[in-house]
């Protein structure tokens, strides 16, 4: 059925949607593929990597979370939801089928064309690595636009590894190297036990002709900052995508600001030469 | 020659648009002056004493539904908030039409809010201007004036046994099509001088003192009740929340205030300003300093002294002002 003018016209309206399929990433995150209900919504919804949408889970509310899927493969939405507040529990107990709400997509994003011929270096902790996913899997989609991609994945644990079913895929991937590190081992744990920061210390990826993208903890972002300033990496080489209490994403509700600036418009992505610069430092 | 209407013409006159129209103005509601929709020209007081909230809360409510979910049978249903009868907002203060004038850059701005959007559209502004001069306004510091016509569709200035009737707007003079007006040589009173603060260039001293430890010793006395939030007519800030009654979700935006600790916790537990002086000191350089940069130099402040006269411990964002560009003026010779 075709929305009525009046409700496409509110910009808090959402589309409405069905959750196809529910995966479970670790103990609390979990990934939902969702697609839109009207078929010129499906179409029109485009959306670039680092964006990010507000997911309804109606009679309880609505959140914002970064889009982690690209558009390009038109196999609908994604968002991998880790379980830390009010809407996020209630999404996680939804099953298939269920009816949501989507707006969006809102904020700029990474701009993977600046980024082509770099040497990329993906730095994630935990849930961080949700925006970054569509990032990694752009590159790997237009594996010659891009040079070498290294990509750094820690969490608490080895369970706490999002996307693990995808390192294969990811490292498979001509001149591609994946890390992953964990905080504790368990029995089986083979890999690096070894905090995110450590791990790029060790690994040295060269500043040249480079781009480093994290996200993660606030705490692991300062460190991982250090550690490729260290390296030689500029302010302007190192990106990151900023958090901030959303209600609109619309420069409208107040609750993003850093300064003058909205992270929900201006953001969520910026580069530390960017960062720096801001008047109030969070 | 001025156009004129008595007070008996004007009553008239609004009667006859409540039968068409919302007409939204000054009432006692248990002892205070607040704007709402009135069923008779008698509820409407005329009085100097401004409205504790101010009359941005037709457009921009305390408590809005945004739209209703139905979950039925066929599928989810989701309807949007409409307005349904066009409205006359009678009785504006200069400093609260200028107040909306200022959140106008932010609801109107892409993409527009819708229901601001049409409620503004669908409401004609009628003004009164000011005779006397108000506890904590200074109006005329901030771009506007006791009877600053701008920002209105109508505006009437008590005089004689009536008003003088300035039209400013085509909408305005559509809406006085039905009244009674006639040609009078009666002049209005000279407009009340208000208190001065010296807004001109506040955001440069803004900005560079920042980090000055001026703020903490303001904020030290601050209890964050957030009752300068919830006065303002320029505070904008806002939450969205789900509600279930009845079978039915509500999507609701209610008020929020920067004053809370609770305002920017995201989930997870990171909390950007943990302390009240960062409050504090966001809810004047929003105003002082974000507004102008976001808004081609649109101060986020009208100077209707709500806030003054309202904050038990007497924060004044006068003396702010003050002693922001004091600030500025010293270390401008310090560094000479
Ligand atoms: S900051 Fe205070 S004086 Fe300025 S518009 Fe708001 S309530 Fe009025
Ligand atoms: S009204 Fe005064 S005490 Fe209350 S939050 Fe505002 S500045 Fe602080
Ligand atoms: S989310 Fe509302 S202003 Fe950014």
């Amino acid at each position: 059925m075709e929305a009525p003018e009046a409700v496409r016209a509110n910009p808090f309206v959402p589309y409405l949607a069905t959750v196809k399929e529910i995966t479970d990433l670790t103990p609390d995150v979990k990934l939902f593929s969702i697609e839109l209900n009207d078929e010129a919504a499906r179409k029109s919804f485009d959306y670039k990597p680092g964006q990010f949408a507000f997911l309804s889970a109606f009679g309880v509310g609505e959140s914002a979370f970064g889009l982690t899927s690209v558009a390009y493969r038109n196999s609908g939405i994604e968002f991998a939801i880790r379980r830390v507040g009010t809407v996020s529990s209630a999404l996680h107990e939804l099953e298939p089928g269920a009816t949501v709400g989507v707006r969006g997509p809102y904020g700029n994003f990474f701009p993977m064309d600046e980024y082509k011929g770099k040497n990329i270096v993906i730095i994630g902790g935990g849930i961080g690595m949700a925006p970054l996913r569509p990032v990694i899997d752009t590159i790997i989609d237009h594996r010659d636009d891009f040079g070498n991609l290294t990509i750094i994945n820690g969490a608490r644990t080895p369970r706490d590894l999002v996307f693990a079913s995808e390192f294969e895929a990811w490292s498979e991937a001509k001149d591609t190297n994946v890390v992953l590190t964990v905080d504790a081992g368990d029995d089986s744990w083979t890999g690096r036990v070894a905090l995110i920061p450590a791990v790029v210390k060790e690994l040295k990826p060269s500043h040249h002709n480079a781009v480093a993208i994290t996200c993660g903890p606030p705490i692991m972002i300062r460190f991982t900052l250090a550690a490729l300033k260290e390296l030689g990496f500029s302010n302007e080489q190192i990106v990151t995508t900023l958090e901030g209490k959303m209600k609109c994403g619309m420069g409208k509700c107040g609750r993003c600001n850093v300064g003058e600036k909205y992270v929900c418009v201006d953001g969520p992505v910026f580069n530390f030469a960017q960062i720096s610069k801001f008047i109030e430092q969070f | 020659m001025a156009q004129f209407i008595s007070r008996k013409d004007l009553l008239t006159w609004l009667a006859g648009l409540l039968q068409h129209r919302t007409v939204v103005a000054p009432v006692i509601v248990q002892g205070n002056v607040l704007f709402r929709p009135i069923e008779r020209t008698e509820q409407i007081v005329f009085t100097s004493e401004k409205s504790v909230i101010p009359p941005k809360e037709w457009f921009f409510r305390q408590n809005d539904v945004l739209f209703t979910v139905l979950k039925k049978d066929s599928g989810t249903e989701i309807s949007p908030t409409v307005m349904e009868r066009e409205a006359v907002l009678f009785g504006i203060r200069p400093c609260d039409a200028h107040g909306m004038a200022i959140i106008d850059n932010v609801f109107l701005g892409n993409p527009a809010d819708a229901l601001y959007a049409e409620r503004r559209a669908k409401t004609t502004l009628v003004g009164l201007a000011c005779i006397d001069a108000c506890p904590g306004g200074f109006c005329s510091s901030m771009g506007g004036g006791p009877q600053d016509p701008s920002r209105l569709d109508i505006m009437l200035t008590e005089a004689g046994d009536g008003f003088i009737v300035q039209v400013i707007t085509e909408k305005g003079n559509a809406l006085l099509a039905s009244a009674r007006l006639s040609d009078s040589s009666l002049q209005a009173a000279a407009p009340p001088e208000l208190d001065k603060a010296p807004a001109v260039g506040i955001a440069k001293p803004m900005e560079r003192f920042f980090n000055h430890e001026y703020w903490s010793r303001v904020a030290d006395r601050c209890i964050g009740c957030q009752i300068c939030t919830y006065v303002c007519p320029t505070c904008h800030c806002f939450d969205v929340r789900d509600y279930q009654a009845k079978g039915k979700i509500e999507r609701l935006r209610t008020w929020d205030g920067c004053q809370s600790a609770l305002f920017n916790r995201i989930a997870g537990g990171h909390n950007p300003r943990p302390n009240r002086t960062a409050r504090l000191r966001q809810r004047f350089a929003h105003k002082l300093l974000y507004f102008p940069k976001d808004y081609q130099g649109v101060l986020g402040c009208s100077g209707c002294g709500r806030c003054v006269v309202r904050c038990p411990v007497n924060i004044d964002i006068r003396e702010v002002i003050s002693d922001m560009q004091k600030l500025g003026v010293e270390n401008a010779v310090g560094s000479a």
